[in-house]
Protein backbone atom coordinates (compact mmCIF):
# COMPACT_ATOMS: atom_id res chain seq x y z
CA UNK A 1 0.00 0.00 0.00
CA UNK A 2 2.54 2.73 1.38
CA UNK A 3 5.34 1.58 -1.15
CA UNK A 4 3.08 2.12 -3.79
CA UNK A 5 2.47 5.16 -3.32
CA UNK A 6 6.50 6.18 -2.38
CA UNK A 7 6.98 4.44 -5.63
CA UNK A 8 3.99 6.48 -7.36
CA UNK A 9 5.99 9.72 -5.97
CA UNK A 10 9.09 9.10 -7.10
CA UNK A 11 8.08 8.45 -10.37
CA UNK A 12 6.17 11.10 -11.43
CA UNK A 13 9.13 13.58 -9.47
CA UNK A 14 11.43 11.71 -11.51
CA UNK A 15 9.70 11.87 -14.84
CA UNK A 16 8.71 15.85 -14.56
CA UNK A 17 12.06 17.09 -13.84
CA UNK A 18 14.47 18.64 -16.26
CA UNK A 19 17.66 16.35 -15.83
CA UNK A 20 15.09 13.63 -17.12
CA UNK A 21 14.05 15.35 -20.01
CA UNK A 22 16.97 16.33 -21.18
CA UNK A 23 18.57 12.90 -20.62
CA UNK A 24 16.37 10.79 -22.06
CA UNK A 25 15.77 12.86 -25.66
CA UNK A 26 19.30 13.63 -25.72
CA UNK A 27 21.62 11.20 -25.25
CA UNK A 28 19.88 9.15 -28.42
CA UNK A 29 19.91 11.94 -30.79
CA UNK A 30 23.67 13.26 -29.64
CA UNK A 31 24.52 8.65 -30.38
CA UNK A 32 22.50 8.87 -33.57
CA UNK A 33 24.50 11.78 -34.54
CA UNK A 34 27.85 10.17 -33.95
CA UNK A 35 26.91 6.57 -35.43
CA UNK A 36 25.67 8.94 -38.44
CA UNK A 37 28.51 10.99 -38.71
CA UNK A 38 30.29 7.39 -38.40
CA UNK A 39 28.29 5.37 -41.03
CA UNK A 40 28.99 8.31 -43.69
CA UNK A 41 33.48 8.54 -42.71
CA UNK A 42 33.24 4.53 -43.79
CA UNK A 43 31.68 4.86 -46.89
CA UNK A 44 27.87 4.52 -45.52
CA UNK A 45 26.83 1.72 -47.70
CA UNK A 46 24.06 -0.26 -46.95
CA UNK A 47 23.38 -3.45 -48.04
CA UNK A 48 19.98 -3.57 -48.01
CA UNK A 49 19.98 -7.74 -48.35
CA UNK A 50 21.50 -7.96 -45.55
CA UNK A 51 20.05 -10.58 -42.84
CA UNK A 52 18.42 -9.09 -39.49
CA UNK A 53 21.05 -8.51 -36.86
CA UNK A 54 21.93 -11.81 -34.73
CA UNK A 55 20.71 -12.18 -31.53
CA UNK A 56 24.37 -11.06 -29.97
CA UNK A 57 23.58 -7.63 -31.62
CA UNK A 58 20.58 -7.16 -29.44
CA UNK A 59 22.18 -8.50 -26.41
CA UNK A 60 25.15 -6.22 -26.77
CA UNK A 61 22.32 -3.31 -27.03
CA UNK A 62 20.69 -4.32 -24.11
CA UNK A 63 23.37 -4.74 -22.09
CA UNK A 64 24.88 -1.01 -23.12
CA UNK A 65 21.50 0.09 -23.00
CA UNK A 66 21.47 -1.66 -18.90
CA UNK A 67 24.13 -0.18 -18.38
CA UNK A 68 23.93 3.46 -19.16
CA UNK A 69 19.92 3.47 -17.65
CA UNK A 70 21.18 1.44 -14.61
CA UNK A 71 23.97 4.37 -14.08
CA UNK A 72 22.10 7.32 -14.99
CA UNK A 73 19.08 6.01 -12.46
CA UNK A 74 21.60 4.55 -10.00
CA UNK A 75 23.26 8.28 -10.13
CA UNK A 76 19.67 9.68 -9.37
CA UNK A 77 18.77 7.47 -6.53
CA UNK A 78 22.48 8.34 -4.85
CA UNK A 79 21.61 11.57 -5.54
CA UNK A 80 17.85 11.47 -3.72
CA UNK A 81 19.27 9.49 -1.13
CA UNK A 82 21.50 11.79 -0.04
CA UNK A 83 19.81 14.31 -0.35
CA UNK A 84 17.06 13.22 1.91
CA UNK A 85 19.56 12.59 4.09
CA UNK A 86 21.20 16.18 3.86
CA UNK A 87 17.29 17.80 3.93
CA UNK A 88 16.17 15.90 6.93
CA UNK A 89 12.87 15.18 4.89
CA UNK A 90 14.01 11.43 5.79
CA UNK A 91 12.48 12.36 9.16
CA UNK A 92 9.36 12.77 7.92
CA UNK A 93 9.34 10.10 5.82
CA UNK A 94 10.39 8.00 8.64
CA UNK A 95 7.76 9.11 11.01
CA UNK A 96 5.67 7.54 8.38
CA UNK A 97 6.83 4.57 6.15
CA UNK A 98 9.81 2.13 7.36
CA UNK A 99 13.42 2.47 5.94
CA UNK A 100 12.61 -0.63 3.88
CA UNK A 101 9.28 0.79 1.90
CA UNK A 102 11.42 4.38 1.42
CA UNK A 103 14.37 2.26 0.01
CA UNK A 104 12.59 0.17 -2.09
CA UNK A 105 9.95 2.82 -3.02
CA UNK A 106 12.80 4.86 -4.14
CA UNK A 107 15.01 2.05 -6.02
CA UNK A 108 11.40 0.72 -8.04
CA UNK A 109 10.29 4.36 -8.69
CA UNK A 110 13.26 5.58 -10.44
CA UNK A 111 13.67 2.36 -11.82
CA UNK A 112 10.77 2.46 -13.66
CA UNK A 113 11.60 6.23 -14.31
CA UNK A 114 14.60 4.44 -16.42
CA UNK A 115 12.39 1.61 -17.75
CA UNK A 116 10.62 4.43 -19.37
CA UNK A 117 13.92 6.23 -20.60
CA UNK A 118 15.54 3.12 -22.04
CA UNK A 119 12.38 2.31 -23.94
CA UNK A 120 12.38 5.67 -25.49
CA UNK A 121 16.09 4.99 -26.76
CA UNK A 122 15.53 1.56 -27.68
CA UNK A 123 12.16 3.01 -30.21
CA UNK A 124 14.68 5.75 -30.96
CA UNK A 125 16.88 3.25 -32.30
CA UNK A 126 14.48 0.95 -33.66
CA UNK A 127 13.26 3.59 -35.58
CA UNK A 128 16.27 5.64 -36.28
CA UNK A 129 18.23 2.98 -37.71
CA UNK A 130 15.41 1.32 -39.55
CA UNK A 131 15.93 4.00 -41.77
CA UNK A 132 19.43 2.67 -42.73
CA UNK A 133 19.52 -1.16 -42.40
CA UNK A 134 16.58 -3.54 -42.02
CA UNK A 135 15.84 -4.07 -38.77
CA UNK A 136 13.71 -7.47 -37.41
CA UNK A 137 13.44 -9.12 -34.14
CA UNK A 138 12.61 -12.50 -35.99
CA UNK A 139 16.22 -13.91 -34.73
CA UNK A 140 15.11 -13.64 -31.18
CA UNK A 141 13.76 -16.86 -29.43
CA UNK A 142 11.41 -17.83 -26.57
CA UNK A 143 14.57 -18.16 -24.42
CA UNK A 144 15.76 -14.60 -25.38
CA UNK A 145 12.21 -13.04 -24.61
CA UNK A 146 11.62 -14.51 -21.08
CA UNK A 147 15.47 -14.47 -20.08
CA UNK A 148 16.77 -10.69 -21.55
CA UNK A 149 13.57 -8.78 -19.37
CA UNK A 150 14.32 -10.64 -16.26
CA UNK A 151 18.40 -9.97 -16.46
CA UNK A 152 17.60 -6.66 -17.67
CA UNK A 153 15.09 -5.76 -14.77
CA UNK A 154 16.96 -7.85 -11.68
CA UNK A 155 20.18 -6.31 -12.86
CA UNK A 156 18.76 -2.99 -12.73
CA UNK A 157 17.41 -2.99 -9.68
CA UNK A 158 21.07 -4.89 -8.49
CA UNK A 159 23.26 -1.91 -9.82
CA UNK A 160 20.70 0.95 -8.51
CA UNK A 161 20.92 -0.12 -4.76
CA UNK A 162 24.73 -0.42 -5.44
CA UNK A 163 24.60 3.10 -5.69
CA UNK A 164 21.96 3.74 -3.19
CA UNK A 165 23.95 2.36 -0.49
CA UNK A 166 26.89 4.81 -1.97
CA UNK A 167 23.89 7.71 -1.27
CA UNK A 168 23.00 6.85 1.72
CA UNK A 169 26.75 6.26 2.84
CA UNK A 170 27.83 9.73 1.82
CA UNK A 171 27.63 13.45 3.23
CA UNK A 172 27.84 15.31 -0.09
CA UNK A 173 28.50 14.47 -3.30
CA UNK A 174 32.24 15.39 -3.20
CA UNK A 175 32.82 12.73 -0.89
CA UNK A 176 32.09 9.57 -2.66
CA UNK A 177 35.69 7.83 -2.70
CA UNK A 178 36.49 4.50 -2.50
CA UNK A 179 32.43 3.50 -1.33
CA UNK A 180 31.84 5.10 -4.60
CA UNK A 181 34.00 2.78 -6.14
CA UNK A 182 31.26 0.06 -5.66
CA UNK A 183 29.08 1.17 -8.18
CA UNK A 184 31.61 0.15 -11.04
CA UNK A 185 31.75 -3.93 -10.53
CA UNK A 186 28.80 -4.33 -12.54
CA UNK A 187 30.47 -2.69 -15.35
CA UNK A 188 33.61 -4.84 -15.57
CA UNK A 189 32.33 -7.25 -17.74
CA UNK A 190 31.91 -5.04 -20.23
CA UNK A 191 35.43 -4.40 -20.39
CA UNK A 192 36.23 -8.10 -21.61
CA UNK A 193 33.19 -7.77 -24.21
CA UNK A 194 34.85 -9.34 -27.00
CA UNK A 195 36.37 -12.06 -24.85
CA UNK A 196 32.56 -12.85 -24.20
CA UNK A 197 31.24 -12.64 -27.58
CA UNK A 198 34.26 -14.92 -28.99
CA UNK A 199 34.14 -17.44 -26.47
CA UNK A 200 31.10 -17.20 -24.71
CA UNK A 201 31.57 -20.89 -22.88
CA UNK A 202 35.00 -20.18 -21.85
CA UNK A 203 34.95 -22.00 -17.54
CA UNK A 204 35.51 -18.32 -16.14
CA UNK A 205 33.40 -16.88 -18.41
CA UNK A 206 30.80 -19.19 -17.20
CA UNK A 207 31.55 -19.15 -13.59
CA UNK A 208 31.52 -15.40 -13.45
CA UNK A 209 27.99 -15.80 -14.66
CA UNK A 210 26.92 -17.44 -11.11
CA UNK A 211 28.27 -14.20 -9.55
CA UNK A 212 25.17 -11.17 -8.93
CA UNK A 213 27.56 -8.58 -9.74
CA UNK A 214 28.69 -10.22 -12.68
CA UNK A 215 25.21 -12.05 -14.27
CA UNK A 216 23.61 -8.79 -15.84
CA UNK A 217 26.80 -8.18 -17.89
CA UNK A 218 27.89 -11.68 -18.47
CA UNK A 219 24.69 -12.92 -19.01
CA UNK A 220 23.28 -10.57 -21.30
CA UNK A 221 26.37 -11.15 -23.95
CA UNK A 222 26.38 -14.79 -23.39
CA UNK A 223 23.01 -15.91 -24.36
CA UNK A 224 23.25 -13.75 -27.24
CA UNK A 225 26.26 -14.85 -28.45
CA UNK A 226 25.71 -18.42 -27.81
CA UNK A 227 23.87 -19.69 -30.74
CA UNK A 228 26.66 -18.46 -33.63
CA UNK A 229 29.74 -18.92 -31.59
CA UNK A 230 29.58 -22.24 -30.03
CA UNK A 231 29.38 -25.31 -32.51
CA UNK A 232 28.07 -28.05 -29.75
CA UNK A 233 25.55 -26.15 -27.93
CA UNK A 234 23.18 -24.12 -29.15
CA UNK A 235 22.05 -22.65 -25.78
CA UNK A 236 23.39 -21.77 -22.62
CA UNK A 237 22.09 -24.81 -20.45
CA UNK A 238 18.76 -23.99 -19.14
CA UNK A 239 20.24 -24.85 -15.21
CA UNK A 240 23.33 -22.15 -15.93
CA UNK A 241 20.53 -19.68 -16.65
CA UNK A 242 18.23 -20.91 -13.88
CA UNK A 243 20.91 -20.67 -11.30
CA UNK A 244 22.24 -17.52 -12.46
CA UNK A 245 18.90 -16.01 -12.29
CA UNK A 246 18.39 -17.05 -8.80
CA UNK A 247 21.97 -15.86 -7.75
CA UNK A 248 21.10 -12.38 -9.30
CA UNK A 249 17.59 -12.55 -7.51
CA UNK A 250 19.01 -13.25 -4.26
CA UNK A 251 22.23 -10.62 -4.43
CA UNK A 252 19.70 -8.14 -5.57
CA UNK A 253 17.48 -8.90 -2.41
CA UNK A 254 20.77 -8.71 -0.42
CA UNK A 255 22.00 -5.35 -1.98
CA UNK A 256 18.51 -3.92 -1.29
CA UNK A 257 18.30 -5.22 2.66
CA UNK A 258 21.90 -3.84 2.82
CA UNK A 259 20.94 -0.35 1.14
CA UNK A 260 18.45 0.28 3.70
CA UNK A 261 20.83 -0.79 6.80
CA UNK A 262 22.86 1.57 5.90
CA UNK A 263 20.69 3.92 4.95
CA UNK A 264 18.90 3.66 8.21
CA UNK A 265 22.33 4.08 10.25
CA UNK A 266 23.71 6.18 7.74
CA UNK A 267 20.73 9.46 8.26
CA UNK A 268 21.76 9.76 11.70
CA UNK A 269 25.18 10.76 10.56
CA UNK A 270 24.78 13.96 8.51
CA UNK A 271 28.24 14.93 9.70
CA UNK A 272 30.16 12.42 7.94
CA UNK A 273 31.02 9.68 5.33
CA UNK A 274 31.36 5.87 5.88
CA UNK A 275 34.66 4.27 5.15
CA UNK A 276 34.59 0.60 3.48
CA UNK A 277 34.53 -0.90 7.08
CA UNK A 278 32.07 1.13 8.80
CA UNK A 279 29.63 0.93 5.58
CA UNK A 280 30.13 -3.64 6.60
CA UNK A 281 29.11 -2.36 10.14
CA UNK A 282 26.38 -0.58 9.26
CA UNK A 283 25.16 -2.86 7.18
CA UNK A 284 24.55 -5.89 9.08
CA UNK A 285 23.58 -3.47 12.62
CA UNK A 286 20.64 -3.53 14.07
CA UNK A 287 18.10 -0.46 13.33
CA UNK B 1 -6.72 15.13 31.75
CA UNK B 2 -7.58 12.00 31.00
CA UNK B 3 -5.97 8.77 30.96
CA UNK B 4 -2.34 8.89 29.63
CA UNK B 5 -2.22 8.17 25.68
CA UNK B 6 1.65 8.13 25.51
CA UNK B 7 3.25 5.64 27.77
CA UNK B 8 7.59 5.93 28.01
CA UNK B 9 8.65 3.77 30.50
CA UNK B 10 12.20 3.14 31.42
CA UNK B 11 13.89 3.50 28.10
CA UNK B 12 17.23 3.81 27.06
CA UNK B 13 19.15 3.81 23.62
CA UNK B 14 23.49 3.85 22.97
CA UNK B 15 24.96 4.90 20.19
CA UNK B 16 28.40 3.68 19.72
CA UNK B 17 29.16 3.51 23.36
CA UNK B 18 27.42 7.17 24.13
CA UNK B 19 24.70 6.79 25.84
CA UNK B 20 22.29 9.31 24.58
CA UNK B 21 18.97 8.31 26.77
CA UNK B 22 19.13 7.02 29.71
CA UNK B 23 15.66 5.40 31.71
CA UNK B 24 13.40 7.78 30.62
CA UNK B 25 9.56 8.08 31.46
CA UNK B 26 7.04 10.02 30.91
CA UNK B 27 3.45 9.92 29.81
CA UNK B 28 1.54 12.30 27.63
CA UNK B 29 -2.60 12.48 28.31
CA UNK B 30 -5.09 13.47 25.53
CA UNK B 31 -5.79 17.27 25.71
CA UNK B 32 -2.65 17.82 27.05
CA UNK B 33 0.30 19.58 26.03
CA UNK B 34 3.94 18.00 27.57
CA UNK B 35 7.03 20.81 27.14
CA UNK B 36 9.83 18.36 26.22
CA UNK B 37 12.85 20.86 27.08
CA UNK B 38 16.76 20.47 27.37
CA UNK B 39 20.15 21.60 26.24
CA UNK B 40 21.53 21.11 22.80
CA UNK B 41 22.27 17.14 22.92
CA UNK B 42 20.58 16.34 26.14
CA UNK B 43 19.08 13.06 24.50
CA UNK B 44 15.91 15.32 23.15
CA UNK B 45 15.54 14.49 19.39
CA UNK B 46 16.76 10.71 20.21
CA UNK B 47 13.95 10.18 22.65
CA UNK B 48 11.34 12.02 19.86
CA UNK B 49 12.38 9.75 16.83
CA UNK B 50 12.22 6.09 19.48
CA UNK B 51 8.30 7.39 20.15
CA UNK B 52 7.77 7.88 16.10
CA UNK B 53 9.09 4.60 15.55
CA UNK B 54 11.98 6.23 13.88
CA UNK B 55 14.54 3.58 15.44
CA UNK B 56 13.71 1.39 18.91
CA UNK B 57 15.03 2.07 22.49
CA UNK B 58 17.65 -1.00 23.46
CA UNK B 59 15.79 -1.30 26.78
CA UNK B 60 11.94 -0.07 28.22
CA UNK B 61 9.02 0.38 26.31
CA UNK B 62 6.91 2.99 24.44
CA UNK B 63 3.45 2.17 23.93
CA UNK B 64 -0.05 3.78 22.89
CA UNK B 65 -3.00 3.43 24.49
CA UNK B 66 -5.66 3.70 21.76
CA UNK B 67 -9.11 2.98 21.52
CA UNK B 68 -8.98 0.83 24.35
CA UNK B 69 -5.71 -1.03 23.72
CA UNK B 70 -2.34 -0.58 24.14
CA UNK B 71 0.08 -1.24 21.65
CA UNK B 72 2.95 -0.41 19.72
CA UNK B 73 3.15 3.99 18.47
CA UNK B 74 0.66 3.29 15.20
CA UNK B 75 2.58 5.76 12.56
CA UNK B 76 -1.02 6.43 11.06
CA UNK B 77 -1.81 7.98 14.43
CA UNK B 78 0.83 10.23 15.09
CA UNK B 79 2.22 13.42 13.25
CA UNK B 80 5.70 15.38 13.40
CA UNK B 81 7.15 18.59 12.97
CA UNK B 82 10.98 18.19 12.79
CA UNK B 83 13.07 20.91 13.78
CA UNK B 84 15.04 21.47 10.89
CA UNK B 85 12.90 21.69 7.36
CA UNK B 86 11.70 18.23 5.69
CA UNK B 87 9.57 18.76 2.84
CA UNK B 88 10.79 17.94 -0.81
CA UNK B 89 11.98 21.26 -2.03
CA UNK B 90 11.29 20.75 -5.78
CA UNK B 91 7.67 19.32 -5.35
CA UNK B 92 5.30 21.39 -5.55
CA UNK B 93 3.24 22.52 -2.51
CA UNK B 94 -0.13 20.92 -2.44
CA UNK B 95 0.90 18.16 -3.90
CA UNK B 96 3.75 17.23 -1.53
CA UNK B 97 0.87 17.80 1.26
CA UNK B 98 -1.14 15.35 -0.34
CA UNK B 99 1.35 12.74 -0.48
CA UNK B 100 2.20 12.93 3.06
CA UNK B 101 -0.99 12.39 4.02
CA UNK B 102 -1.57 9.76 2.05
CA UNK B 103 1.67 8.14 3.73
CA UNK B 104 -0.11 8.25 6.92
CA UNK B 105 -3.52 6.80 5.38
CA UNK B 106 -5.61 9.32 3.96
CA UNK B 107 -7.39 8.66 0.60
CA UNK B 108 -6.28 11.13 -2.15
CA UNK B 109 -9.60 13.23 -1.85
CA UNK B 110 -9.81 13.22 1.97
CA UNK B 111 -6.11 14.92 1.55
CA UNK B 112 -6.70 16.98 -0.64
CA UNK B 113 -9.46 18.77 0.53
CA UNK B 114 -7.84 18.93 3.94
CA UNK B 115 -5.00 20.33 2.10
CA UNK B 116 -6.75 23.11 0.84
CA UNK B 117 -8.99 24.04 3.79
CA UNK B 118 -5.37 24.64 5.70
CA UNK B 119 -3.83 26.36 3.33
CA UNK B 120 -6.42 28.43 3.10
CA UNK B 121 -6.55 28.90 7.33
CA UNK B 122 -2.72 29.60 6.30
CA UNK B 123 -3.18 32.30 4.03
CA UNK B 124 -1.46 30.30 1.50
CA UNK B 125 -4.08 28.90 -1.01
CA UNK B 126 -2.31 30.95 -3.77
CA UNK B 127 0.84 29.18 -2.96
CA UNK B 128 -0.77 25.53 -3.83
CA UNK B 129 0.92 24.98 -7.32
CA UNK B 130 3.89 26.72 -6.00
CA UNK B 131 7.56 24.74 -5.76
CA UNK B 132 8.24 24.68 -2.05
CA UNK B 133 11.62 26.00 -2.54
CA UNK B 134 10.23 29.38 -3.82
CA UNK B 135 8.31 29.75 -0.39
CA UNK B 136 9.64 31.69 2.83
CA UNK B 137 10.95 29.83 5.52
CA UNK B 138 7.69 30.92 7.56
CA UNK B 139 5.98 29.72 4.65
CA UNK B 140 7.41 26.13 4.54
CA UNK B 141 7.22 26.13 8.53
CA UNK B 142 3.34 26.52 8.10
CA UNK B 143 3.55 23.57 5.53
CA UNK B 144 5.50 21.30 7.62
CA UNK B 145 3.12 22.14 10.28
CA UNK B 146 0.23 21.12 8.14
CA UNK B 147 1.78 18.38 6.86
CA UNK B 148 1.99 16.91 10.55
CA UNK B 149 -1.56 17.34 11.48
CA UNK B 150 -3.53 16.75 8.01
CA UNK B 151 -4.49 13.32 9.47
CA UNK B 152 -5.51 14.59 13.12
CA UNK B 153 -3.30 12.42 14.54
CA UNK B 154 -3.69 11.48 18.22
CA UNK B 155 -0.28 11.98 19.31
CA UNK B 156 1.85 14.46 18.32
CA UNK B 157 5.23 16.04 18.33
CA UNK B 158 5.84 19.43 17.53
CA UNK B 159 9.98 20.24 17.69
CA UNK B 160 10.32 24.19 17.58
CA UNK B 161 6.87 24.57 16.25
CA UNK B 162 7.41 28.49 16.23
CA UNK B 163 11.01 28.67 14.14
CA UNK B 164 10.82 31.45 11.41
CA UNK B 165 7.05 32.86 12.29
CA UNK B 166 6.69 36.48 12.31
CA UNK B 167 3.86 37.79 15.41
CA UNK B 168 0.83 37.36 13.97
CA UNK B 169 1.60 33.64 12.73
CA UNK B 170 2.65 33.00 15.76
CA UNK B 171 -0.57 33.70 16.92
CA UNK B 172 -2.33 32.35 14.84
CA UNK B 173 -0.41 28.99 15.42
CA UNK B 174 -0.51 29.19 18.95
CA UNK B 175 -4.51 29.03 18.71
CA UNK B 176 -4.33 26.50 16.67
CA UNK B 177 -1.70 24.30 18.68
CA UNK B 178 -5.02 25.05 21.66
CA UNK B 179 -7.58 23.89 19.31
CA UNK B 180 -5.51 20.56 19.17
CA UNK B 181 -5.35 20.24 22.68
CA UNK B 182 -8.93 20.82 23.43
CA UNK B 183 -9.85 18.38 21.05
CA UNK B 184 -8.14 15.67 22.77
CA UNK B 185 -4.84 15.72 20.45
CA UNK B 186 -1.90 14.64 22.74
CA UNK B 187 1.14 16.86 22.14
CA UNK B 188 4.61 16.71 22.59
CA UNK B 189 6.16 20.20 22.74
CA UNK B 190 9.89 20.03 22.19
CA UNK B 191 11.04 24.05 22.26
CA UNK B 192 14.00 26.55 23.73
CA UNK B 193 11.64 29.58 23.91
CA UNK B 194 10.99 29.23 27.28
CA UNK B 195 8.33 31.68 27.23
CA UNK B 196 5.88 29.84 24.89
CA UNK B 197 6.65 27.26 26.32
CA UNK B 198 4.64 28.90 29.91
CA UNK B 199 2.01 30.19 27.59
CA UNK B 200 1.44 26.60 25.90
CA UNK B 201 2.31 23.50 28.01
CA UNK B 202 0.49 21.68 31.04
CA UNK B 203 3.31 19.91 31.94
CA UNK B 204 6.90 20.06 31.38
CA UNK B 205 9.97 17.41 31.05
CA UNK B 206 13.62 18.46 31.72
CA UNK B 207 15.76 16.06 29.82
CA UNK B 208 20.06 16.56 30.49
CA UNK B 209 22.72 13.98 29.63
CA UNK B 210 20.29 11.86 28.92
CA UNK B 211 18.36 11.59 32.00
CA UNK B 212 15.13 13.36 33.81
CA UNK B 213 16.05 16.11 35.54
CA UNK B 214 12.86 18.10 36.57
CA UNK B 215 9.11 16.51 35.81
CA UNK B 216 5.72 17.28 36.52
CA UNK B 217 2.96 20.25 36.79
CA UNK B 218 4.39 23.33 35.15
CA UNK B 219 2.38 25.64 38.56
CA UNK B 220 3.83 23.12 40.81
CA UNK B 221 7.58 23.25 39.77
CA UNK B 222 7.08 26.81 39.97
CA UNK B 223 5.87 26.64 43.10
CA UNK B 224 8.19 24.50 44.58
CA UNK B 225 11.34 26.77 42.91
CA UNK B 226 9.84 29.49 45.42
CA UNK B 227 11.89 32.33 45.15
CA UNK B 228 9.89 35.32 43.17
CA UNK B 229 11.26 37.89 40.96
CA UNK B 230 10.69 41.27 41.60
CA UNK B 231 11.21 44.38 39.06
CA UNK B 232 10.25 47.71 40.36
CA UNK B 233 10.42 51.61 39.42
CA UNK B 234 10.45 53.66 42.29
CA UNK B 235 11.44 58.00 43.47
CA UNK B 236 13.78 57.97 46.01
CA UNK B 237 17.53 56.36 46.80
CA UNK B 238 16.43 53.01 47.67
CA UNK B 239 18.58 52.28 49.83
CA UNK B 240 15.39 50.83 52.49
CA UNK B 241 15.02 47.97 50.10
CA UNK B 242 18.42 46.01 51.01
CA UNK B 243 17.46 46.39 54.84
CA UNK B 244 14.26 44.21 53.97
CA UNK B 245 13.53 40.94 55.04
CA UNK B 246 13.94 38.04 52.31
CA UNK B 247 15.31 40.57 49.33
CA UNK B 248 18.33 39.00 47.80
CA UNK B 249 20.50 39.45 44.65
CA UNK B 250 19.13 43.32 44.21
CA UNK B 251 20.24 45.36 42.08
CA UNK B 252 19.95 48.54 42.31
CA UNK B 253 19.85 51.27 39.51
CA UNK B 254 18.68 54.69 39.27
CA UNK B 255 15.02 54.60 40.31
CA UNK B 256 14.97 50.95 39.27
CA UNK B 257 15.53 47.80 41.40
CA UNK B 258 15.59 43.99 40.84
CA UNK B 259 15.48 41.26 42.77
CA UNK B 260 14.25 38.10 44.23
CA UNK B 261 11.99 36.88 47.58
CA UNK B 262 13.84 34.18 49.59
CA UNK B 263 11.50 31.25 49.91
CA UNK B 264 10.17 32.03 53.54
CA UNK B 265 8.58 35.61 52.49
CA UNK B 266 6.10 35.56 50.19
CA UNK B 267 4.20 38.13 47.38
CA UNK B 268 1.70 39.15 49.88
CA UNK B 269 4.24 39.91 52.84
CA UNK B 270 6.74 41.76 51.23
CA UNK B 271 3.87 44.24 49.60
CA UNK B 272 2.68 44.74 53.21
CA UNK B 273 6.34 45.15 54.37
CA UNK B 274 6.88 47.72 52.31
CA UNK B 275 8.01 50.64 53.70
CA UNK B 276 6.31 54.33 52.73
CA UNK B 277 9.03 56.48 52.57
CA UNK B 278 9.70 54.51 48.88
CA UNK B 279 7.31 56.05 46.64
CA UNK B 280 5.94 53.25 43.94
CA UNK B 281 5.81 53.91 40.33
CA UNK B 282 5.54 50.70 38.78
CA UNK B 283 5.20 47.39 40.60
CA UNK B 284 5.90 43.60 39.81
CA UNK B 285 6.10 40.33 41.56
CA UNK B 286 6.19 37.44 39.65
CA UNK B 287 7.36 33.20 40.05
CA UNK B 288 10.60 32.55 38.48
CA UNK B 289 10.12 32.48 34.98
CA UNK B 290 10.61 29.03 33.39
CA UNK B 291 13.53 30.08 31.92
CA UNK B 292 15.68 30.71 35.24
CA UNK B 293 14.77 27.31 36.47
CA UNK B 294 15.80 25.98 33.35
CA UNK B 295 19.66 28.11 33.76
CA UNK B 296 19.37 26.99 37.27
CA UNK B 297 18.69 23.20 36.73
CA UNK B 298 21.35 22.65 34.27
CA UNK B 299 23.79 24.82 35.89
CA UNK B 300 23.41 22.90 39.00
CA UNK B 301 23.54 19.57 37.44
CA UNK B 302 27.03 20.68 35.36
CA UNK B 303 28.71 21.87 38.94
Amino acid sequence: MKLGKVIRWELNQSLRSKQFVIVTILIPVVIGLVAFVASRAIGGKVDASSEPPPPFIIGMFLAFILFLGAFMSGVMTMYGVMKEKQSRVVEMMMSSVSAWELMCGKLIGLGLAGLVQVIVWSAIVYVGAGLFIPISLASLTLVHWITYPLYFILGYLFIASIFGTVGASIKDIHSGGAVGLAGAIPYLPMMFIWLILDKPDTLWIRIAGFFPPFVPGVMLLRIGATPIASEGTRFVPTWEIALSLVSLALGTLLMMRFATKVFEVGMLMTGKSASLRELWRWGRSKA
Amino acid sequence: MSEALLHVEGVSKTFESVRAVNDVSFNVGRGEILGFLGPNGAGKTTTIRMILGIFRPDSGTIHCALDGASGEVPKERTGYLPEERGLYSDAKVLELLVYFGELKGLTRTEARQRARTWLERFDLLDWASKRVEKLSKGMQQKIQFTASILHRPDLVVLDEPFSGLDPVNQNLLHEIIGGLRKDGTAILLSSHRMNLVEALCDRIFLIHNGRRVLYGDLEEIKESHGEHAVAMRFTGDGSELAQLPGVANLRLEEGRATFTLERHVGPDAFVRNLPESIEIRALSVDRPPLHDIFVRTIEGRVS
